[in-house]
């Protein structure tokens, strides 16, 4: 027997046995020991985050260029269509700024949910071959929707600096909470849906057509005011303020386009009291959905870990 | 018997211990809902169960070579994927310590669009390696797969061999101290595959336990000190290569499966 060899013996004598059961177990078993497995794996969760990245627009030749396209695009057709012919521009003063601040939002949700569901289907090479901790690929999705994100905010930045809508207001933090809210309710939906597509294929098409009805659900082409004077008052408005993204866009929205000083000045001239543009209690509102979205981030991630167990054998 | 001996337990401590470890499938036939639906009262008949594994339980010690073979379907792959907690079992207990590569397929995890050198951090850091690591054995492993400049190249430009050569050539500088090792060694060409066991052989004078499965009965004898025969899912074999090659043989003669377990040493 070598030294090496030896030396290997003894470490391995040491170490406490790692026990796996059935995987038949309860919701409530611990949560610390799979929170150390995926911590233990942070260098490879930003390695698939980068492989996300670089991989997408590899062979094309305008490459990351095509991720401001698509967003860009959008706000041409919302900004002519809806701002310009259907006469939205009227109520709603920096149109295009309004707009592109709902969709830069909007569109880090719609890129976490599409591609932490389809997360585990796609890397069912290693999940089916190398043992990890599972949870990394939906979080791998997030991490790469959320450095897009990040590039359209600069876009988004300079636009509001350009038009002179920069303004020194408190209210720019609301952007914090804005985009915790998607990220937290984003990663709880991705770690189930992915788990969820596994068994059931039909999820990815599901939440295909569900993102069409939800981006109508939530004041991005159209502004809360317009909702209120709808429904204001009754429980159907409740209902609406109950959607997170709701909230999570109202905060971003007060935060980059309301204390532009061109948007003030145009609602004063409509004689539209600023507030009316979210609803007063928005503060609680966004608590009470950070917490909330906490509690179901914990909640999905036990439902992911139930359900991993048959992963290999069922993708 | 297992081949280790009980004065040998400081040595060789076990690393790998199972207890009544049963495996079954459940083989639905529909998978949209929309199959569900329709076959909602019925899906008692669209069930299958299938045991893979059944009642399985050995221990294994460090430094030890063994061999799992079996027919086809015999549930040797399960079985490892299991070992190397892929797949949980449904009943029975799996113990493990020290760390696991397994090359259960060479170059899982290899993206097509990146190069070479942006596979070799990924698929390293997929088997456990910190980035610091993968700096420190970068070279040797590109000295190991001989793909010298085309490094930088995308790996869907490679050929099968190149493939192969860079993900083994990852794998055995993960520093396992078990090896789990399906069938991929009869990849390569010869000069390769002669690289591939003179590594397992230093990995063996290591004191690394590695377990493999292979159809290869020369290859089994040349390389395991112990087998452990499966058949429709149950252990009926478990002990020195000779007679677990024979009892190997014997099972391809006897196909029905055993009413009982039925354990022989």
């Amino acid at each position: 027997m070598t030294d090496m060899a030896r030396s290997r013996a003894h470490r391995i004598a040491e170490l406490p046995f790692e026990r796996v059961e059935s995987h038949n177990q309860g919701l409530f078993v611990s949560t610390r020991a799979p929170l150390a497995q995926i911590w233990k794996f942070r260098e490879l969760l930003g390695l698939l985050v980068r492989r996300e990245l670089k991989a997408k627009y590899k062979d094309s030749s305008l490459g990351f260029a095509w991720s401001f396209i698509k967003p860009l695009m959008l706000l041409l057709i919302y900004y002519f269509a809806i701002g310009q012919f259907l006469g939205a521009q009227r109520s709603i003063p920096m149109f295009g700024i309004f707009v592109f601040a709902g969709l830069v939002l909007w569109g880090l949700y719609s890129e976490i949910l599409v591609g932490g569901t389809m997360s585990i289907l796609q890397n069912a090479a290693l999940i089916k071959k190398v043992s990890l901790p599972r949870e990394i690929f939906p979080l791998a999705s997030v991490g790469s929707a959320f450095v897009n994100f990040l590039f359209q905010v600069v876009v988004l930045a300079v636009a509001v600096i350009a038009f002179g809508q920069a303004t020194a207001t408190w209210d720019v933090f609301y952007s914090v909470p804005a985009v915790l809210i998607v990220l937290v309710y984003g990663t709880a939906l991705a770690i189930l849906l992915s788990a969820l597509n596994v068994y059931l294929r039909d999820v990815q098409y599901l939440v295909d057509v569900a993102m069409l009805m939800l981006f109508w659900l939530s004041p991005i082409v159209y502004s809360y005011q317009m909702v209120a004077s709808a429904i204001g008052g009754t429980w159907l408005e409740q209902v609406y303020l109950a959607n997170p993204i709701t909230v999570a866009v109202l905060a971003f929205q007060r935060a980059v386009w309301l204390p532009g000083p061109a948007t003030q000045n145009g609602l004063a001239e409509l004689g539209v009291d600023p507030s009316t543009m979210y609803p007063a209690d928005l503060d609680i509102r966004i608590i009470v959905m950070l917490v909330v979205g906490a509690v179901l981030v914990w909640l999905s991630h036990r439902i992911f870990l139930r359900l991993q167990g048959n992963f290999a054998q069922e993708i | 018997m297992a081949a280790s001996q009980p004065e040998a337990i400081v040595e060789s401590p076990i690393v790998v211990r199972l207890d009544k470890v049963s495996k079954h499938f459940v083989v639905r036939k529909e998978k949209s809902l929309k199959e569900r639906l329709v076959n909602f009262g019925r899906s008692r008949r669209h069930r299958e169960d299938f045991y893979a594994l059944r009642d399985v339980g050995f221990e294994i010690p460090l430094g030890q070579t063994v061999g799992l073979v079996g027919h086809n379907g015999s549930g040797k792959s399960t079985l490892l994927k299991v070992i190397g907690g892929i797949i949980n079992p449904n009943d029975g207990v799996v113990e493990r310590r020290g760390r696991i590569a397994a090359l259960l397929e060479l170059g899982a995890g290899f993206h097509p669009d990146l190069t070479g050198r942006e596979n070799v951090y990924l698929n390293g850091s997929v088997l456990g390696l910190s980035r610091n690591q993968v700096d420190e054995f970068f070279q040797s492993i590109v000295d190991f797969s001989e793909i010298g400049e085309f490094i930088d190249t995308q790996v869907k430009f490679y050929s099968s061999g190149m493939y192969v050569r860079l993900a083994f050539a990852v794998a055995v500088h993960v520093d396992p101290d078990i090896l789990l090792v399906d069938e991929v060694l009869a990849v390569g060409d010869e000069p390769f595959q002669r690289k591939c066991l003179a590594k397992i052989e230093e990995f063996q004078r290591e004191g690394r336990t590695i377990i493999l499965v292979s159809h290869s009965s020369a290859q089994i004898a040349s390389v395991c000190d112990r087998v452990i025969v499966l058949s429709h899912g149950r252990m009926v074999f478990d002990g020195d290569v000779e007679p677990g090659l024979e009892a190997l043989a014997d099972s391809f003669t006897h196909p029905a499966p055993p009413s009982s377990p039925e354990e022989s040493a």
